[in-house]
C-alpha cells in the first residue's frame, strides 16, 4: 500500500473515484492553474533548476525554499508555453500535494499515483511526460538533502 | 494564396491562418485537430473544429496497426467529414501528428487534405479565435474505403531492410543523438522501448526540425530543396523511405518531399526505430556515418 504526503494523498482519493470524463475536466482546470504555481515576484530560493530542452518539450524551472526549522519544502514551477497540458496539470497537483513535504516524504513518493490520478484514457507513452516533472522535483529535493548532509559533516 | 506557398510543388495542400480564418464556416471544409498533447484540444481549438486522437481513432494497437476501413468510415462519419469534405488538419509540436493523421487519411484514400502552415502553436499566436465549446456536428455517410494505399505511401521493415541493403534513400528524421546511438529517445521522452540505439545502415541524417522554421511552419521552396535535393542528392523519382521513432516525425518529412517539393515515391516506415532497434538480427550503425 502506498503512502503520499498528505495534500498529495487527499487529492489522488479525490481524482481515484472520479468517472474518464470527471477526471478530464479536473486535470485541466489544474492545468489552467499551473501558472499559479510560477515563482512571483520577491520570493528568494535556496536552489533553482532551470532546463530547456532543444527537441520537443520547452523549459521547465524548479525552483525550491526550505523552512530551515521544520525541513518543509515549497515548491514553485515555472513552465514554458508548450508544455503539454497533462504535465501542467501535474505541476499543479503536485505543487500543492508536496507543498509541506520532506525531502525524504518527496524523495519516497512512488509514481504510483500517476495513474489513479490520469485515469487509463490518457495513459499513453507519449503521456508521460506527466512523470517528468516529479523526477524534477525530487532530483531538485536530492540535491538540497546532499547539502545538508555535506554542511553536517 | 500566401505568396510563400506559391513556390511548393503542390501548394494547394498548404493553408495559412488568414485562409482558414475566413473558412471556418465553410461547408465543404472540416478543420480537424490531431495532437501529441491529449487534452490540448480541450483547452481550446479552433471555432468548428473536431478533434481526431492518432491513437484511439486512427491506430489498432491489438496489431500495431491502422484501424479498419469500417472503423475509419465510422470515425469520418462521425465528425462530419464525407467523401467529398476537405479535410483541414493542424496539431501541436509543429504539426507533427496533424501530418501523421493526413497521411492515416491518404492510406485510406482521402485525397482533399491540407495542413494549417504552423499549426496551433503559430494560429494561437497570431491572436486568432479560439474556443473550448465542441461543435454539434451532424454526422455523414463515409463510404466504406475499398482499399488502404499502404503499397504507395507505407513503408514496412522488409521494404526498408530492401532499401538499406541496396542503399537506396533511406532519411532518419531523428535528432542526431538518436541517430548516432547514443540516446534510444527523445531528450526529455520516455523511453519508448527500443533495446538497442544507432539507425539504419545506410540511412542519412536529416532530422525533421531541419524543414521547419522556428515558428513551426515550413521553409520556403527553395530552402527545402538545397536541403533535400542539393545538399541530400535525393532525385525526383529516387524511391524515399523515412523513419523516425514511432512514424510521426518521418509523416512531416514524408508530406515535406511529396507535396512540397514533388517527389514521386516516399513512404513513411511508421513502424520506425521502434521496430527496426528491437527487431532481431536486424543491423544496426552507430555514429555520425550512414554506415
Amino acid at each position: 500500500m502506498s503512502t503520499y504526503p498528505p495534500n498529495l494523498a487527499e487529492i489522488v482519493d479525490f481524482f481515484d473515484l472520479l468517472p474518464e470524463d470527471e477526471k478530464r475536466e479536473n486535470l485541466i482546470a489544474y492545468a489552467d492553474s499551473a501558472a499559479a504555481c510560477a515563482p512571483k515576484a520577491g520570493e528568494t530560493f535556496d536552489l533553482e533548476d532551470v532546463r530547456k530542452d532543444e527537441e520537443c518539450t520547452d523549459t521547465v524551472g524548479v525552483f525550491l525554499r526550505v523552512d530551515r526549522a521544520t525541513r518543509a519544502l515549497h515548491f514553485r514551477i515555472n513552465l514554458g508555453p508548450h508544455v503539454q497540458t497533462l504535465t501542467r496539470a501535474m505541476t499543479a497537483i503536485l505543487c500543492k500535494g508536496l507543498d509541506g513535504a520532506t525531502p525524504e516524504q518527496v524523495l519516497d513518493v512512488p509514481q504510483d499515483f500517476v495513474p489513479k490520478i490520469v485515469g487509463g484514457q490518457l495513459v499513453r507513452l507519449r503521456s508521460q511526460t506527466v512523470y517528468y516533472i516529479l523526477t524534477r522535483m525530487k532530483s531538485t529535493a536530492k540535491v538540497w538533502l546532499n547539502r545538508e548532509r555535506a554542511a553536517a559533516t | 494564396m500566401n505568396p510563400k506557398f506559391a513556390g511548393y510543388a503542390h501548394p494547394e495542400v498548404l493553408v495559412d491562418g488568414a485562409w482558414l480564418q475566413e473558412h471556418l464556416n465553410d461547408p465543404s471544409i472540416r478543420i480537424v485537430e490531431s495532437n501529441e498533447d491529449v487534452l490540448l484540444y480541450d483547452t481550446g481549438h479552433l471555432p468548428g473544429a473536431v478533434h481526431i486522437d492518432w491513437r484511439g481513432d486512427l491506430q489498432d494497437n491489438t496489431q500495431r496497426d491502422y484501424v479498419t476501413p469500417e472503423r475509419f468510415a465510422e470515425v469520418c462519419s462521425k465528425n462530419g467529414i464525407g467523401p467529398d469534405t476537405t479535410v483541414v488538419f493542424y496539431g501541436d509540436k509543429s504539426n507533427w501528428w496533424a501530418a501523421y493523421a493526413l497521411w492515416a487519411f491518404r492510406l485510406f484514400g482521402h485525397t482533399k487534405v491540407k495542413l494549417l502552415d504552423g499549426g496551433s502553436a503559430k494560429w494561437k499566436a497570431e491572436g486568432r479565435p479560439i474556443t473550448r465549446e465542441k461543435p454539434k456536428i451532424a454526422p455523414t455517410q463515409y463510404p466504406l474505403p475499398k482499399r488502404r494505399h499502404d503499397d504507395e505511401i507505407r513503408a514496412f521493415f522488409l521494404d526498408a531492410l530492401a532499401h538499406s541493403n541496396a542503399r537506396q534513400p533511406l532519411i532518419d528524421v531523428r535528432s542526431p543523438g538518436e541517430y548516432r546511438g547514443e540516446i534510444t529517445h527523445m531528450p526529455e521522452y520516455p523511453q519508448e522501448g527500443v533495446l538497442r540505439g544507432g539507425h539504419v545502415p545506410g540511412a542519412r541524417s536529416v532530422p525533421w526540425k531541419t524543414a521547419a522554421n522556428d515558428d513551426g511552419t515550413f521553409k520556403s521552396f527553395d530552402e527545402l530543396k538545397k536541403i533535400y535535393t542539393e545538399d541530400l542528392g535525393l532525385k525526383k523519382d529516387d524511391d524515399i523511405i523515412a523513419y523516425c521513432r514511432i512514424g510521426e516525425r518521418s509523416s512531416h518529412t514524408w508530406f515535406v518531399l511529396t507535396y512540397l517539393l514533388g517527389y514521386d515515391k516516399v513512404r513513411n516506415y511508421d513502424g520506425s526505430w521502434t521496430e527496426w532497434g528491437n527487431m532481431v538480427r536486424a543491423p544496426i550503425a552507430k555514429g555520425e556515418q550512414p554506415g
